[in-house]
C-alpha cells in the first residue's frame, strides 16, 4: 500500500475514533501504536508508543505546563482579581458598555499572568458575569466578551500554546511570546470597539454604571487602581528575568507560580480549600495535556516514518499546483473548519507537527506562522460544538445564561478574531516586528 | 461475579486515589527544583542536575498521576455525539472504547518493559522472560544504562517508575470498564 | 524480487544532514536503483537519540549515523566516539587510526558483542566552543552551561564548565531561551551551517580535539541478510561521506574563521591552553583504569600522538 494511502487511512481513522467521544489520548494513541505494528511490527514496531515517552521526556520546555496551569488555578481559585476587577468596574463605569470594556481590561492582565485561557475564564464567568447581569448588560454580548476576552490568554504571553508550538516547529519561545503581544492587545482593542459601536447603536446592551457606585472619593478612585499593581508585578518578576536571559524559560515559569502563590498567600486568599483545588487541578490539566502530547508524538513519529509531510506538500504543488498562499490560506481555513469540531489541545498536536513543517517547506516565517496559529487555535476553542469554553461556561455561568446564549454569543467575536487573523496575515509586521526589535534581528 | 468486578473497582480505585493524592504535591518538588536551579545559577554554579531531575520528577508526575485524572474525569473527549447520548448509551459506548485504550496501554507497557530491561542491561527480545529470570537467579543485571549527560544518571528508576505508571493506568482502565458493566446491569456507579 | 528498503537515522538535524548524509544516501540510491533503498530521518525523528541504540539493536531502525558517545551505546568504547579530550589534532588522524592503528578491529569486536555491526568510521569537524560571551581565559569557562558530548562534558566539567544534554534540534532554541550559554559541538562551519552562529557571537579557537569519532552502524541481521555487492555498495557510499565531510570541513573551518560575518575569535593563551591538555592525559590514565579494552585503546592514542610528534612539520607544530 503507498504510503500517502496509509498516512490518509490513519488519519480518517482516528477522527472516526474521536467521534465515539472516547478519550482523547486513547484514540490517538491506539491509532498510533496499530499502525506502528502494522507497518514495523516485526521490526520493533512496539517500540515506538514508547520511544515517544522517551522523547517527551526530554522535551524540556514542557516543564513550563504544570506551572502556568498552577498559576492559572491559584489566580482563580483565590480571587485575587477580584480587586482588579472592582478596579475596572469603578474607573470606565461611566462609559456606555464601560463595564464590558473593563471585562476585556481585566482579561488582558489575566492573559498577562498565566498561559492558558481557563484562568480568565474562570474569573470572568464568576466574578465579572454576575456583576455585569445586574447592572442590566445584555447576556448575551457579556458572555461573549468573557469567552473571547479569556482566549487571549494563549496569545498575550506567556502562553502554553505557544510554548507547545514552539516545540513543534523548533522556534524560540522568547520570540514567539513577543511576537504574540501586539495582535494579542490588537485584538483586545477590536473587541473595545466592537463593544461600543454596539452599545452607541443600541444602548440599552450596556447601560452607564449609576452615579452613587461609580461617583466615589478621589482618594478612593485611585486607591483603588493599586489593583493594578499585582498582575505588573507577577508579570515582570516572570518576563523580566526571562527577557534579560538572567533565567532560563523553565525557571521563569516556576518563579511565575512562585510569584502567584506567594501574592495568595499574602492576600490571605490560600485557604485549604483554594490550595487543595489549584493543587488537584494542577494534576489533572497536566495529565490530561501530557498523555495527549505522549499519543500524539507516536502518532507523529508513525506519520514522520511514512514521510506523510513530504507527500502532502507534493500533492498540494506538484500535483494541485497551488501557490504557498493559496496553500496558507487553505490551510487556515480547513483548520478553523476542524477546529469547529476539535478543541485547541487537540488541533495542537494533531494538527500542528502535520501543518507546521509544510509551511515552513513552503518558505513562510514560523515565528509570524505562530501567531496565526495561535488566533485560529483561539477560534477552534471558542466555536461549538467542540471547546472547552463552551464546557466551563456551562459549569460556572449564572442560571440565567443557558447554552443557547452561550453558542449565540460568540458569533460576532469569532467575526472579529476572523478580521484579526487577515489583518495579521496582510500585515506580518504586526507579529514580527517587536521580537525583531527586541532581539534586533 | 459482579461482586468480584465491584471488589476489584474498589481496590483499584483506592490505591489509584492514594498515589495520586500523593503525586500531586510533586508540582512544588518540581518547582523546588527549578527554583533551586534559579537560584544556585544565580548565586553560585549552575548546578548540573537541575534539569534532568526535573525532567525525570515531571516525568513520575504525570504518569504516576494519570490514573487519578481518570478518576477525575479530566480527560478530554470530543462529545460532539457523545455528549447527547443517555447514560446508557455512553456506558455501552465506553465499554467497547476503553478496550481500544487498553490496547494502547498494553503496548505501551510492553515497550516500557522492554526499555527498563535494557537499562538493566538485557539485550534480548524477550524482556518478560528477563524478568522472569532475574527472579528465578537464572538472569542476572549487566551494564546498566546510564543517560548521556554529564551527571550520567542510571535510568532503569524512571523507566521502572513509567513503567509502573502504566501499568496501574492499565488497572484503572480495566476500572472503568468494571465500572461500564456495573452500570449496565443498572447499578448506580 | 522484492526492493528492499531500510529505514536509517542520522543523529544530525535536516539543516547539517543536507551536508554530511543526504548526498551519500542520494548516491546508494541512485546506484542501487529497484534493488535497494535507504529513507532517512533525522536527530530524534522516529526515536529520540537517547533510545537509538536500543531501535538500532531491536531493528526499529536498521542503520544509524552517530557517534557512540552521543547515541550511548553499551560498549567499552563508547567514551572514545565523539570527542575524546586531544585524542586527534586533524581530521586525517581518524581514519589513520582506525585503518593502521587497529581501532577497526577493536570496534568492530566490541559492536559484535552487542549484536551490532560497525561499518565504518569517519572524521568530522574539530569541537570549538560557541559562546554568548566570549572566553579568553579558563577563569572564563566558569558556570558557563553549554550544549556538548557526555565524555567532552565530563572532562570540562573540572573547569567549571556545566555540561547539559538536551535534544540536538533544541540547541538553538535552548541558546535563545537562555537554557544555554553556549555549545561545544563543532567547529565554525557547522555553528554556520545550523544557525548556531546567528544566537552566539564568540567563537574559541583553542579546541578540546581535532576531530570528532562518528561512524555507521546497522542492525546485525539486515546487515547478513543484505547481498555481498550491496554491502559493498552500502560501505563505499560510506567512505563517500566521509570524504565528501573531510574537505567540506576542512576548507570550511579556514574560510570561516576569516571570512565570517557572524563571530568574533578570541583565544585562551597557548601556556594557559597546555593546562587543559596536561589534565587530558590524566583523564585519559583515568579512563585506561576502567577497562583492558580502554587500557588497548588509550594506549593506542598515546603511540600515535608521540609518533606523530617525533615525525615534526607538518604533522605536528611544536
Ligand atoms: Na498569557
Ligand atoms: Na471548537
Amino acid at each position: 500500500m503507498p504510503y500517502e494511502l496509509i498516512a490518509t487511512l490513519m488519519f480518517a481513522s482516528m477522527m472516526l475514533m474521536l467521534m465515539t467521544g472516547q478519550r482523547v489520548f486513547g484514540a490517538i494513541g491506539f491509532v498510533a501504536v496499530v499502525a506502528a505494528l502494522l507497518l514495523w511490527g516485526d521490526r520493533g514496531g512496539y517500540d515506538l508508543g514508547f520511544a515517544a515517552a522517551m522523547k517527551l521526556m526530554k522535551w524540556y520546555p514542557l516543564l513550563t505546563l504544570p506551572m502556568f496551569i498552577f498559576m492559572g488555578y491559584v489566580l482563580s481559585e483565590s480571587r485575587i482579581a477580584d480587586d482588579l476587577y472592582r478596579m475596572f468596574h469603578v474607573w470606565m463605569g461611566g462609559l456606555r458598555g464601560g463595564l464590558a470594556i473593563g471585562t476585556i481590561g481585566l482579561m488582558v492582565l489575566i492573559s498577562a499572568m498565566n498561559g492558558l485561557s481557563v484562568a480568565g475564564m474562570a474569573i470572568g464567568a464568576t466574578i465579572a458575569l454576575p456583576e455585569l447581569l445586574k447592572r442590566g448588560y445584555d447576556k448575551r454580548m457579556v458572555t461573549g466578551v468573557v469567552q473571547a476576552g479569556s482566549s487571549l490568554g494563549i496569545l498575550v504571553p506567556p502562553s502554553v500554546v505557544l510554548v507547545l508550538y514552539a516545540m513543534i516547529a523548533r522556534q524560540p519561545v522568547g520570540q514567539l511570546w513577543l511576537a504574540g503581544v501586539i495582535p494579542g492587545l490588537m485584538m483586545a482593542v477590536l473587541f473595545v470597539v466592537y463593544i461600543v459601536v454596539r452599545c452607541r447603536v443600541n444602548p440599552v446592551l450596556g447601560p452607564v454604571l449609576n452615579e452613587d457606585e461609580r461617583n466615589l472619593p478621589r482618594a478612593e478612585k485611585l486607591r483603588l487602581l493599586r489593583a493594578g499593581i499585582l498582575p505588573i508585578v507577577i508579570f515582570a518578576t516572570m518576563m523580566v528575568p526571562f527577557v534579560n536571559g538572567w533565567t532560563s524559560l523553565v525557571e521563569s515559569s516556576a518563579i511565575g507560580a512562585l510569584a502567584a502563590f506567594m501574592a495568595a498567600v499574602l492576600k490571605g486568599r490560600m485557604t485549604r480549600e483554594v490550595f487543595e483545588n489549584s493543587v488537584r487541578n494542577t494534576l489533572g490539566i497536566t495529565c490530561m495535556f501530557m498523555w495527549i502530547i505522549l499519543a500524539a508524538l507516536a502518532f507523529g513519529a508513525v506519520f514522520d516514518g511514512l514521510g506523510a509531510v513530504k507527500a502532502i506538500e507534493a500533492l498540494f504543488t506538484e500535483q494541485l499546483h497551488l501557490g504557498p498562499w493559496t496553500i496558507l490560506i487553505l490551510m487556515q481555513l480547513s483548520f478553523i473548519i476542524m477546529g469547529t469540531f476539535l478543541d485547541d489541545t487537540a488541533m495542537l498536536v494533531i494538527v500542528a507537527p502535520l501543518y507546521v513543517p509544510l509551511v515552513g517547506e513552503l518558505g513562510f516565517d514560523l515565528i509570524w506562522y505562530g501567531i496565526l496559529y495561535t488566533i485560529t487555535t483561539q477560534i477552534a476553542y471558542m466555536t461549538p460544538p467542540f471547546g472547552y469554553n463552551l464546557f466551563l461556561m456551562r459549569a460556572m455561568a449564572p442560571p440565567e445564561i443557558g447554552l443557547r446564549d452561550i453558542y449565540a454569543s460568540i458569533t460576532p467575536f469569532v467575526l472579529v478574531m476572523v478580521l484579526a487573523l487577515a489583518l495579521v496575515m496582510s500585515f506580518p509586521g504586526l507579529a514580527t516586528w517587536l521580537p525583531g526589535y527586541v532581539y534586533g534581528n | 461475579m459482579l461482586g468480584a468486578v465491584r471488589g476489584y473497582v474498589r481496590a483499584v480505585d483506592a490505591v489509584n486515589y492514594r498515589i495520586g493524592r500523593i503525586v500531586m504535591y510533586g508540582i512544588f518538588v518540581l518547582m523546588g527544583i527549578l527554583l533551586w536551579s534559579s537560584v544556585s545559577k544565580t548565586f553560585f554554579v549552575p548546578s548540573l542536575w537541575t534539569l534532568e531531575l526535573a525532567q525525570f520528577a515531571m516525568v513520575a508526575y504525570y504518569v504516576l498521576g494519570g490514573p487519578y485524572a481518570i478518576q477525575m474525569g479530566s480527560n478530554v473527549r470530543m462529545d460532539l455525539l457523545y455528549g447527547g447520548w443517555s447514560l446508557r448509551r455512553k456506558a455501552w459506548a465506553d465499554l467497547i472504547t476503553v478496550l481500544f485504550l487498553i490496547f494502547y496501554l498494553g503496548v505501551m507497557l510492553y515497550g516500557a518493559l522492554g526499555s527498563t530491561a535494557y537499562s538493566l542491561g538485557y539485550w534480548g527480545s524477550e524482556p518478560l522472560s528477563f524478568f522472569a529470570g532475574l527472579v528465578t537467579g537464572s538472569e542476572e543485571v549487566g551494564r546498566m544504562e546510564q543517560s548521556p549527560s554529564a551527571w550520567r544518571p542510571y535510568l532503569w528508576p524512571i523507566k521502572a517508575v513509567m513503567a509502573l505508571g502504566l501499568f496501574l493506568m492499565l488497572l484503572q482502565c480495566l476500572s472503568e470498564l468494571g465500572k461500564d458493566v456495573l452500570r449496565l446491569k443498572g447499578e448506580a456507579v | 524480487q522484492n526492493k528492499i528498503t531500510w529505514r536509517m537515522q542520522t543523529y544530525a538535524g535536516a539543516a547539517l544532514a543536507a551536508e554530511v548524509i543526504d548526498p551519500a544516501i542520494r548516491m546508494f540510491n541512485t546506484i542501487a536503483g529497484d534493488r535497494m533503498e535507504i529513507e532517512l530521518f533525522y536527530a530524534d525523528q522516529l526515536v529520540p537519540t537517547g533510545e537509538l541504540f536500543q531501535a538500532l539493536q531491536r531493528g526499529t531502525i536498521d542503520a544509524v549515523q552517530s557517534d557512540d558517545d552521543s547515541m550511548a551505546s553499551p560498549t567499552e568504547v563508547t567514551v572514545f566516539g565523539g570527542y575524546f579530550p586531544f585524542a586527534s589534532r586533524y581530521s586525517l588522524d581518524v581514519p589513520v587510526l582506525f585503518n593502521r592503528y587497529g581501532l577497526n578491529e577493536i570496534w568492530d569486536e566490541e559492536y559484535s558483542k552487542v549484536g551490532v555491526k560497525h561499518v565504518s568510521a569517519g572524521a568530522w569537524d574539530p569541537c570549538h566552543f560557541a559562546t554568548k560571551d566570549p572566553i579568553r581565559s579558563l577563569a572564563d569557562l566558569e558556570g558557563k552551561r553549554v550544549f556538548t558530548f557526555p565524555t567532552a562534558g565530563r572532562f570540562m566539567s573540572q573547569f567549571g564548565v556545566v555540561p547539559v544534554s538536551i535534544p540536538w534540534e533544541d540547541v538553538e532554541v535552548a541558546l535563545q531561551t537562555g537554557e544555554l550559554d553556549g555549545i561545544a559541538w563543532s567547529g565554525i562551519t557547522e555553528d554556520y551551517t545550523v544557525g548556531w552562529a546567528d544566537v552566539t557571537n564568540y567563537f574559541l579557537t583553542n579546541n578540546i580535539s581535532g576531530a570528532w569519532i562518528g561512524h555507521f552502524f546497522a542492525n546485525m541481521e539486515r546487515w547478513n541478510e543484505l547481498p555481498e555487492d550491496l554491502q559493498t555498495l552500502f560501505r563505499v557510499c560510506c567512505e563517500q561521506s566521509h570524504y565528501y565531510r573531510q574537505h567540506w570541513y576542512w576548507g570550511g573551518e579556514a574560510d570561516l574563521r576569516v571570512n565570517g560575518p557572524k563571530m568574533e575569535l578570541t583565544s585562551i593563551p597557548d601556556e594557559e591552553w597546555a593546562t587543559v591538555e596536561a589534565k587530558a592525559r590524566e583523564f585519559w590514565d583515568e579512563i585506561a583504569q576502567e577497562s583492558e579494552t580502554k587500557a588497548r585503546v588509550v594506549q593506542i592514542f598515546k603511540d600515535y600522538n608521540a609518533l606523530m610528534e617525533s615525525a615534526g612539520r607538518p604533522y605536528r607544530y611544536g
